[in-house]
């Protein structure tokens, strides 16, 4: 159980779980009086305890990248206000997971990249737990400083994780390191064609595994079975469908159906996702599409660059709704690589050379605008109240959040340049630059 | 003395049965024991597309993982499959049988079967590579004293050529040219790389040795080409102009803004075989051309044919359709797509289709319009073919 930066952990050095914390303190505080004093004091530990998140996956655990928590650490240098960091085999720029006392990470390397590794490290000091070695089908071409095969992020629903990877394998892992399941959609479907090979992180939904097999050849998306790895439903995205989007989804609507969102090139398309019946279609986005949308206020936010445009949609329709279902379109600061983050009533961005935007999430007005230093390709997160922005140069600069007001309260520099999206999770930010992890607050050093 | 020895003999006899029926005994054991591994190997070796078989591969794996060094032959041997399911399950075992061995204070290895698994190059690269980084960790600087060993071996192949032109160019470094030259050369034989072959190369032309890569690595840079014709948007890519019913070089044609166009001879210079319509026709935007040509096999053979365009092509060999890529793509890339093909004896006839999209959204964006062909065995080297373009037309 962890409270804020601390965890309450019993004699034999085990985590305490909240339940058998409240019915021990129960059984020996009888008076009413002690009783409501106890209860207060549990209701404000427990409301610490439930911002207290998991980052279970690619965006955090609403594929918003925005954390709920507060008090997250907002200065901090190669040197300073660094509990632990640890250095990563091979390359991968996806997101460090993080689920209670353990931290996922993917990477590959070898002369074809087509070496994969899944690695677990303990929150507390960052040592290896485990570290499962496995090949890939077939490796395509990825960008040598941006990317390797191991660019989408893993995620995990606490019993098992689910890691794709750009050689188009897709690995279920028990939370102890043991293989469960191995598809090689390369070899079932087809080898991968991709110039920065591929960056779509799946998603959990119910008891589905969702990944977007977007590529030059033929790309489909894919449901299947968290438990047996097979197909749940496939389904064909014939056109041009360029894209290194992330899946998302919107909670189920009044029509008691939830949409599976598929950024591609020119379109966004919305699908039942439990059968992958094709629902509605917006067009408008740009040919190449890299940014995840996100969800909010009862809208989706789609953002496609450079020279494209942010565009709000109400879910629910049928059919082509581009014409009644856009609810605003604004065209400034669009990024190519960074999704972009909804917190609050606003809308931030920042393109890859450093161009960060706010937009009023209700109408798509422009709030602000700045140029930030350096080039970014990682996408920003959030807290209850900053927003962290990382670049290619290892600095990340810190805003204060929900604000119209701009207002840059850090800016930290790490040695080395950041590509993967930060995760946020019980009160720690973790950092993945080209070759380490950083886990930053106060502690230990280097392990 | 004697009598000691009789004695001796008599125990000995005695406990013959004793020790005959032991080893019959555990004969049983043993061959059970094999069959046990065997079967388990078996049942990995069954999982499946969909992840069918992956619980009973689970239970398998976990009983494997609890021997001892002493299956590695036998593990690797069933790890040398092209199913990367079962391989990957099959390297589950081998990491943890591994990595107990090397917590033991002194691990050990068959080292000797494992070196010759490596030089055994009929065995797949993925299992050859694991068990290089194994040999490397119990002996370090093996990988380095093989390497030079390793220039015709299809995994090891571009290291094994990096290592000769590292090793070459230091050679030049010192002024021994004579040797800088034999490890260029070297490299140059057995490259596939495209970085390896110019770079190699380069040196060699600064050495005063001449070399034409484009030959090597089996381009074609004799073609008849016709175009442009009027295909507005993207609709070259389906739509089907004459040069696709029947060739005749002798012919012409309506082409864009009703303009005559006829077959013309282009031979690039490019040293890597790309053709420029843009210099060879024209900067035009949305739009089809054609190239063509005859080439002469010395035998039926299976080869690569490897290509790619800017922005999209289609390939007929022999009238045959062998690849057609409908994306819109930037550059020409080396090799972008490889299909096999097969090649008659004698004369083979070539036609390709490259479309030219739109023009880019932002106008001073130049369009390249592009392509680049070759024939070539497995590994990447080139099949040189003679041009058997008509006389009369050359």
């Amino acid at each position: 159980m962890v409270v804020g930066n601390l965890e309450l952990i019993n004699c034999d050095g085990r985590r305490i779980p909240e339940l058998v914390i409240f019915k021990s303190v129960y059984r020996f505080h009888g008076t009413q009086i002690e009783m409501f004093c106890f209860l207060v004091v549990l209701m404000s530990i427990m409301s610490v305890v439930v911002q207290a998140e998991n980052w279970s996956g690619w965006r955090g655990p609403n594929r918003n990248a925005v954390s709920s928590e507060a008090h997250v650490p907002i200065h901090w240098s190669q040197q300073e206000g660094v509990r632990w960091r640890v250095g990563l085999p091979g390359a991968g720029i996806s997101s460090p997971v993080v689920w209670e006392d353990r931290i996922l990470l993917t990477s590959s390397d070898g002369p074809r990249q087509d070496d994969l590794h899944i690695i677990c490290l303990a929150r507390q000091d960052g040592k290896v737990l485990w570290h499962q070695r496995l090949w890939g089908t077939a490796p395509t071409r990825y960008h040598v400083t941006k990317s390797s095969m191991a660019s989408p992020t893993p995620v995990t629903d606490g019993k098992h994780v689910y890691a794709f990877f750009g050689t188009g394998d897709l690995f279920c892992l028990a939370l102890d390191g043991h293989l469960v399941w191995h598809r090689s959609l390369a070899a079932e479907y087809g080898q991968f064609e991709n110039r920065f090979s591929a960056t779509s992180s799946p998603l959990l939904y119910e008891d589905m595994v969702l990944v977007q097999c977007d590529h030059y050849g033929r790309s489909y998306v894919l449901a299947v079975e968290k438990t047996t790895g097979a197909d749940r439903w496939k389904v064909d995205r014939p056109d041009e469908w360029l894209s290194w989007s992330s899946p998302q989804i919107v909670p189920v609507n009044q029509q008691g159906t939830g949409e599976l969102l598929l950024c591609g090139s020119r379109k966004i398309d919305a699908f039942e996702p439990k059968t992958g019946t094709k629902l509605w279609t917006v067009t408008g986005m740009q040919h190449e599409c890299i940014p995840t949308p996100v969800f909010g206020h009862g809208l989706i936010y789609v953002v496609s660059g450079p020279g494209g445009k942010t565009m709000s949609i109400r879910p629910g329709g049928r059919g082509d709704v581009s014409d009644t279902h856009v609810v605003w379109e604004n065209s400034h600061g669009t990024p190519f690589v960074p999704s972009a983050i909804l917190v609050g009533d606003f809308y931030y961005l920042v393109d890859d050379a450093g161009i960060a935007t706010c937009l009023d999430a209700h109408d798509g007005s422009r709030v602000w605008r700045r140029r930030f230093p350096g080039k970014y390709t990682a996408s920003p997160v959030a807290t209850a109240e900053h927003i962290y922005f990382c670049n290619e140069e290892g600095d990340t600069i810190v805003l204060q959040a929900k604000q119209r007001k701009y207002e840059r309260v850090a800016r930290n520099r790490l040695d080395e340049p950041i590509f993967a999206s930060p995760a946020v999770s019980q009160g720690t930010p973790y950092l993945r630059t080209t070759h380490h992890l950083f886990c930053i607050g106060f502690g230990a050093g280097v392990p | 003395m004697n009598l000691v020895f009789l004695r001796n003999i008599n125990v000995a006899l005695s406990s013959l049965p004793a020790l005959v029926f032991c080893v019959v005994a555990l004969l049983p054991v043993l061959a059970e024991e094999t069959d046990d591994i065997a079967g388990l190997l078996e049942t990995i070796g069954r999982v499946g597309s969909q992840g069918v078989g992956s619980a009973m591969a689970r239970t398998a794996s976990d009983q494997l993982a609890e021997l001892d060094v002493e299956i590695l032959p036998e593990l690797l041997t069933a790890m040398n499959t092209p199913d990367i399911v079962a391989a990957n399950w099959y390297r589950t075992v081998y990491e943890r049988i591994v990595f107990k061995e090397l917590e033991e204070k002194d691990p050990d290895f068959p080292t000797e079967w494992l070196q010759e698994f490596i030089r055994d190059a009929s065995r797949h690269g993925r299992t050859r590579r694991l068990v290089v980084r194994l040999v490397e960790e119990l002996t370090p600087g093996y990988y380095q004293s093989i390497l030079p060993t390793l220039l015709d071996d299809t995994e090891f192949r571009s290291e094994a050529v990096e290592f000769v032109l590292d090793r070459g160019t230091a050679f030049q470094n010192e002024g021994d040219t004579e040797s800088a030259k034999l490890d260029f050369q070297a490299a140059l034989k057995h490259a596939r790389e495209v970085d390896q072959i110019t770079f190699a190369a380069d040196r060699l032309q600064a050495l005063g040795f001449e070399f034409d890569i484009a030959r090597q690595m089996g381009f074609i840079m004799r073609w008849y080409v016709v175009g442009p014709f009027d295909a507005p948007g993207k609709s070259g890519f389906d739509k089907r102009f004459p040069p696709e019913e029947s060739i005749d070089l002798a012919a012409s044609y309506v082409g864009v803004d009703r303009s005559e166009i006829q077959w013309n001879l282009l031979e690039t210079k490019d040293r890597l075989g790309q053709v420029n319509f843009v210099q060879a026709i024209a900067p035009t935007a949305e739009a089809v051309c054609y190239v063509y040509t005859e080439l002469d096999s010395p035998q039926q053979q299976e080869v690569q044919m490897r290509c790619g365009a800017d922005d999209n092509l289609s390939v007929w060999l022999n009238g045959e359709n062998i690849c057609s890529r409908r994306q819109w793509l930037n550059g020409t890339r080396l090799d972008r797509f490889s299909v096999p093909a097969l090649l008659r004896k004698g004369r083979n006839r070539l036609l390709v289709k490259v479309c030219q999209g739109p023009q880019h959204q932002d106008p001073a964006v130049a369009n390249n319009w592009s392509m680049r062909l070759r024939f070539c065995d497995p590994s990447g080297a080139g099949v040189i073919l003679k041009s058997a373009l008509p006389e009369s037309t050359e």
